[in-house]
């Protein structure tokens, strides 16, 4: 199958004051395939919007070239901006019209058909219904944020190019927009700072720092590479100290930790997992339980 | 058939999203009416001193060129559409400008929009506010120097091709302020001499000579003194005979311009991109 977005030695310089120059983007290759929802992660400055911006031809790659379903951003923007959208948290929405304008504008310059009954359809089903008539400056962020999304879904394009779509939004609008997203048949480059929402809603990463792709791959396959051995979280009630320095002597257990109502520690191998529990069975423990590694440990582990 | 029915289906594309980008820029416009309104009267403020320094001269029997006390009336009112129409350069890059500070620029340049479809989005959404100011001295300059229907029609033509003109230019500018405001801000300042330069409110006989050889080579004066010289002749066959320099350079300019304008914001927009998101 080929890939719906791969990019080719994309590098991205800018020219700085004082004749000098830095390097956003340094030959970046990566495929990503139809219906995939690819995380990108990296810190601020990693070159995350550069890559974004010139995937949705807003800007142009010093070298390199990238193709979008099938066309080359270079040679073909124009077929390339039919297969995109492009969202950025509460922005690129007119706060100065009604939502229903705003969305209307949309829809004519994409040529969207039927587009009345679709705006009142995705409206609805945003909770946007009784609000479309009104200024776009009068919503609050939640709601920008919810009419920049039915906007990307009334234009309805292959690949959703999102950068930080959830930022300053409370917990329930969040999680409403990540159910809504997550629904979606369609391919997503999700940015954002915030680990949550890129590992509820991806199903594979890539980590980007000083303008290249350092890592990439599905959550299971960076946890093999990245987990040095089986993380265990156990709570005791008593006799904590003991156990503590028991476990500390043992050479499956490459570290031991006492943590709040209990301990945690780095099991060497999965086969070493008898030997443990003949160690704990003289102790009352509350708990015991594998501690998966999640996006924000791998984040820290890999930038 | 086939092939003819595609192309009205294209010419039909371009209309309905050209008219959408005017819909929504009119709409934007009037969310603040009073500024909007405003902007009629500015360009009367700048002809009231030539109404009044002229009126004087006229008054002593001295003509300039072709403009005499019986006839200033058209050099002064045309003169107030022309500084109308003018508004057209800077509401281009103004628009684009707030574009970009809404965050909304990239929303536009990633749409499958050709840039034909801004400027003549942005130029029938002008054009769309303009028209009540510029049809009040139109009519108003018809009942005090009447002219045939023809000439008339003739003369509106003109001025939407000017207005073409300024759009393209606007757009060009537009793309540079957004790209750098820096050199946006020294091209306002040569378009505002090449204005002064063409004879909007003082004609030209009244420049020295010096400056009369500037004007000469000013493009957008033959625009501007074109229109003026068809309504005074009020016959348009006679008019291009007579100045046919003149029309050679309006008609190339309303074609070229907007074909230029977009070539120009293409390849600015390509090497530049815009600061901001």
């Amino acid at each position: 199958m080929d890939p719906i977005i791969k990019t080719v030695n994309l590098s991205k310089e800018y020219r700085l004051k004082h004749h000098q120059r830095i390097l956003a983007l340094n030959n970046v290759n990566l495929e990503v395939y139809k219906g995939e929802k690819l995380g990108l992660l990296g810190p601020n400055g990693a070159g995350k919007t550069t890559f974004v911006s010139i995937l949705t031809t807003l800007i142009q790659p010093t070298t390199g070239y990238a193709i979008i379903n099938g066309y080359n951003i270079l040679n073909d923007p124009n077929k390339v901006k039919k297969n995109i959208g492009l969202m950025f948290g509460s922005e690129m929405i007119y706060y100065r019209i009604t939502g229903y304008r705003n969305l209307k504008f949309f829809a004519k310059i994409y040529e969207v058909p039927d587009y009345e009954q679709k705006i009142k359809e995705i409206a609805r089903m945003l909770e946007l219904d009784k609000w479309m008539n009104e200024y776009v400056e009068r919503y609050s962020t939640g709601m920008k944020t919810k009419l920049s999304i039915a906007r990307m879904l009334l234009i309805d394009p292959n690949i959703f190019f999102l950068d930080e779509p959830t930022l300053g939004l409370d917990v329930p609008t969040t999680n409403f927009i990540i159910e809504q997203l997550k629904d979606l048949d369609k391919t997503i480059i999700l940015c954002s700072h915030d680990m949550s929402i890129v590992d509820k809603l991806c199903d594979r990463f890539a980590f980007i720092n000083h303008g290249k792709i350092i890592k990439e791959g599905k959550k299971k396959d960076l946890e093999n590479v990245f987990q040095k051995g089986i993380e265990i979280l156990i709570e005791i009630t008593r006799n904590r100290l003991e156990l503590f320095n028991k476990l500390s002597m043992l050479d499956f257990i490459l570290e031991c930790h006492e943590v709040k109502d209990g301990l945690t520690l780095i099991l060497k191998d999965r086969d070493d997992y008898k030997k443990l529990i003949s160690v704990l069975q003289s102790y009352e423990l509350t708990k015991i339980e594998e501690q998966a590694l999640s996006i924000e440990d791998l984040f820290l582990k890999i930038i | 058939m086939k092939f003819s029915k595609l192309n009205i289906d294209k010419f039909q594309r371009i209309i309905r999203k050209t008219l959408a980008l005017a819909e929504k820029q009119i709409y934007m416009q009037f969310r603040f009416k009073y500024r909007t309104l405003l902007n009629y009267f500015a360009p009367v403020i700048t002809i009231l001193m030539p109404i009044i320094i002229l009126g004087r001269f006229f008054q002593n029997n001295v003509n300039f060129g072709p403009w005499n006390s019986q006839n200033y009336i058209i050099f002064i009112f045309i003169g107030y559409n022309i500084l109308l129409l003018r508004g057209m350069i800077n509401y281009i890059p103004a628009h684009l400008q707030q574009e970009q500070y809404w965050k909304t620029l990239p929303a536009l340049i990633i749409a499958p929009f050709n840039r034909y479809y801004l400027l003549f989005g942005y130029f029938i959404s002008e054009v769309s506010l303009l028209s009540l100011p510029f049809f009040v001295f139109l009519i108003t300059l018809f009942i005090l120097y009447p002219i045939s229907f023809m000439t008339l029609i003739i003369v509106i033509i003109l001025f939407i091709g000017v207005a073409i003109v300024f759009s393209a230019i606007g757009l060009v500018l537009g793309v540079i302020t957004v790209a750098n405001e820096n050199i946006s801000s020294v091209l306002t300042f040569i378009i505002g001499f090449i204005f002064w330069a063409s004879c909007i409110t003082y004609p030209f006989q009244l420049f020295p000579g010096i400056i009369q050889n500037l004007i000469s080579i000013n493009p957008i004066y033959y625009l501007i003194n074109f229109i003026r010289l068809t309504w005074l002749e009020n016959n348009i066959f006679f008019t291009v005979v007579e100045h046919f320099g003149h029309f050679v350079i309006v008609i190339s300019s309303i074609i070229i311009a907007p074909i230029l304008a977009v070539i120009m914001f293409n390849l600015i927009y390509k090497k530049l991109g815009t600061s901001g998101y």
